[in-house]
């Protein structure tokens, strides 16, 4: 499958939505119907221009079902951030319909979409709002009126969860790489969002707390109570993923799934960049006759298996 | 410099100074100001340092360390006791030579200044000792609340405020990263002549302050998605709460105050 035909590809779950739609008659989701739970994002004909005349984001129609994993990959500069700005109200559509959670985003409702959605953005020293980890997690609550209590009980939980708690006293510039994406991690989940937006904040990491960045992604995939958004290039996070939205000067180039992406060379040049190593060793093995195990390919499951399956994940015999 | 930034000057002990609401450290060390400023006579300077000596032993932190928050200021307190005895003239002569002579009137109001820095410095560094900056700035929304119908943003003041706090070692690190990176292209600040220095600093603001401008940004973009908006309702994880300690505290210091006062006018 090459570029161009996959940007004819739509995703099953965008067109069991359209499908819906059509079926029921009407323009918009409404509140409370089956879908509307069903989806956790779904964009509309969305259109996006930062001086008004120039669209840097054109025509994008998806949806993201509840619990999926999605990553969203393309070259750099070509509208990825401008996208998911746009999912919560950090910049104005020009066109186009966005609902989180079945809540259509307009002014009135961007408080409550806000609520379920968090954002981890690329450079963590620059998100941190409070003096101290625990500060700075307390901060989103603080704007959601909770009670200290309540607070204590979401900042001791989540630390313990990520591991932070020993860091909670600490200021953020006292922090490693990878204890920074942690704390900025606990600070969204402590507010509770549905969905959880990951604008690269994996690129500033060493290989070690890439590992744990991706362990952690697992976990809060396999908990089947967040929605997951990255954009990444990191192949190996590209990969576990269950689907990738490639992005090609602010359109949909593609909808897929990850395996698919990198059987694809004209998509993986249009978003510069390369297949994982055990993958590329695969799709070698695979061209010489000796052929891969499914879940080799695969890793985007939500139980991926033991560390071995994922560096040796062949069944082959010599 | 960048160190004590970073961690803040919080030695915590666990002492009741340290459990007390920051507002009553800040009124009571705004009392001690004051009276250290209005303190004309000797009984009466002895008598702040006696009460300075108390609280600063019930805070449980090290006397020498209140010695140390003086350090810097060391040469500053050497240069006004050198010119106030050389300007202030009167009382006996104690040394003369030759046109030169040092009077009891200048030695004393130099010892007088100096002693009135050291304690505004030695006790005003209890109030950083014993809170984190986080809650000095919740002590500031606190006290500029009530000024709010005159038109003070409280809330907004404390915000940037703590934002500052949370930056300043942020963008000395970039700074000193950008000083890193000229003086391995050649141009090393430390090694320039003074004016040199002047038009190098130019070339570092700019970076700095370009810097400073995308971090708002990327916070700026931090805080909305955490669903922050200016004048919304708040709730606070540490309240404030003024007990009886708080009460006993201030008053302890409204006390020494009238005790200042009558020293002064006996």
């Amino acid at each position: 499958m090459n570029a161009m035909e996959n940007i004819q590809h739509k995703s099953p779950v965008l067109t069991g939505y359209q499908e819906n739609i059509a079926a029921a008659g009407e323009d918009i989701p409404a509140e409370g119907s089956s879908k509307a739970v069903t989806d956790m994002v779904v964009l509309e004909e969305l259109s996006f221009a930062y001086d008004g005349q120039h669209a840097d984001i054109h025509d994008i129609s998806l949806a993201i079902g509840k619990g999926e994993w999605v990553t969203l990959v393309g070259a750099n500069g070509c509208g990825k951030s401008t996208l998911i700005r746009l999912m919560n109200g950090l910049l104005r559509t020009s066109y186009g319909r966005i609902y989180i959670g079945g809540i259509r985003l307009e002014p009135g409702t961007l408080g409550e979409i806000r609520q379920k959605v968090g954002m981890v953005f690329q450079n963590p020293d620059n998100q941190f709002i409070g003096a101290t980890v625990e500060e700075d997690m307390a901060f989103g609550m603080e704007g959601r009126c909770l009670d200290a209590g309540e607070m204590r009980n979401r900042i001791s939980g989540y630390a313990s969860r990520l591991g932070i708690s020993d860091l909670l006293h600490r200021h953020p510039q006292e922090l490693s790489g990878g204890q920074k994406q942690r704390a900025a991690i606990a600070a969204i989940l402590a507010m509770e969002p549905e969905l959880i937006i990951f604008d690269e904040a994996s690129s500033m990491l060493d290989e070690k707390a890439r590992r744990d960045w991706l362990d952690l992604l697992l976990e809060m995939h396999n908990e089947a109570r967040y929605t997951l958004l990255s954009i990444t290039h990191d192949a190996e996070e590209i990969a576990a993923s269950q689907r990738v939205l490639v992005m090609h000067q602010g359109g949909l180039a593609a909808d897929l799934a990850p395996q698919e992406l990198f059987r694809d060379v004209g998509l993986l040049r249009l978003c510069r960049m390369e297949p994982p190593f055990r993958i590329r060793f695969a799709l070698e093995l695979e061209k010489r006759g000796m052929m891969p195990a499914q879940q080799g390919m695969t890793d985007g499951s939500p139980n991926p298996g033991s560390e071995v399956k994922r560096i040796w994940p062949f069944s082959w015999s010599m | 410099m960048r160190e004590k930034l970073l961690i803040g000057r919080l030695i915590d002990t666990g002492s009741p100074v340290h459990r007390l609401d920051p507002r009553a450290k800040m009124t009571a060390m705004l009392l001690y100001a004051v009276m250290v400023m209005a303190a004309r006579s000797w009984p009466a300077l002895l008598c702040l340092t006696a009460f300075s000596v108390l609280i600063m032993i019930l805070t449980r932190i090290p006397l020498r360390m209140y010695l140390k928050a003086t350090r810097p200021l060391r040469v500053l307190m050497l240069f006004i006791l050198i010119v106030q005895c050389l300007a202030v003239k009167g009382g006996s002569v104690l040394v003369a030579a030759g046109s030169w002579h040092l009077d009891s009137a200048g030695l004393a109001a130099g010892v007088y200044a100096v002693m009135r820095m050291g304690l505004l410095v030695s006790f005003t560094a209890m109030l950083t000792f014993t809170t984190s900056p986080g809650q000095l700035n919740q002590a500031l929304e606190g006290m500029l609340r009530p000024f709010e119908r005159a038109g003070i943003p409280a809330e907004r003041l404390s915000l940037m405020t703590g934002i500052a706090l949370r930056f300043i070692p942020a963008i000395l690190d970039e700074a000193q990263t950008i000083m890193k990176a000229q003086a391995s292209r050649g141009a090393d600040l430390k090694e320039l002549p003074w004016k040199g220095k002047a038009r190098m600093l130019t070339a570092l603001l700019v970076p700095v302050t370009v810097g400073a401008f995308r971090r708002a940004e990327d916070l700026t973009a931090s805080m909305e998605s955490r669903g922050y908006r200016i004048g919304a309702p708040r709730t606070r994880y540490r309240p404030l709460v003024w007990g009886q300690g708080e009460t006993w505290f201030v008053g302890a210091f409204v006390l020494m105050c009238l005790v200042v006062i009558w020293i002064g006018f006996n």
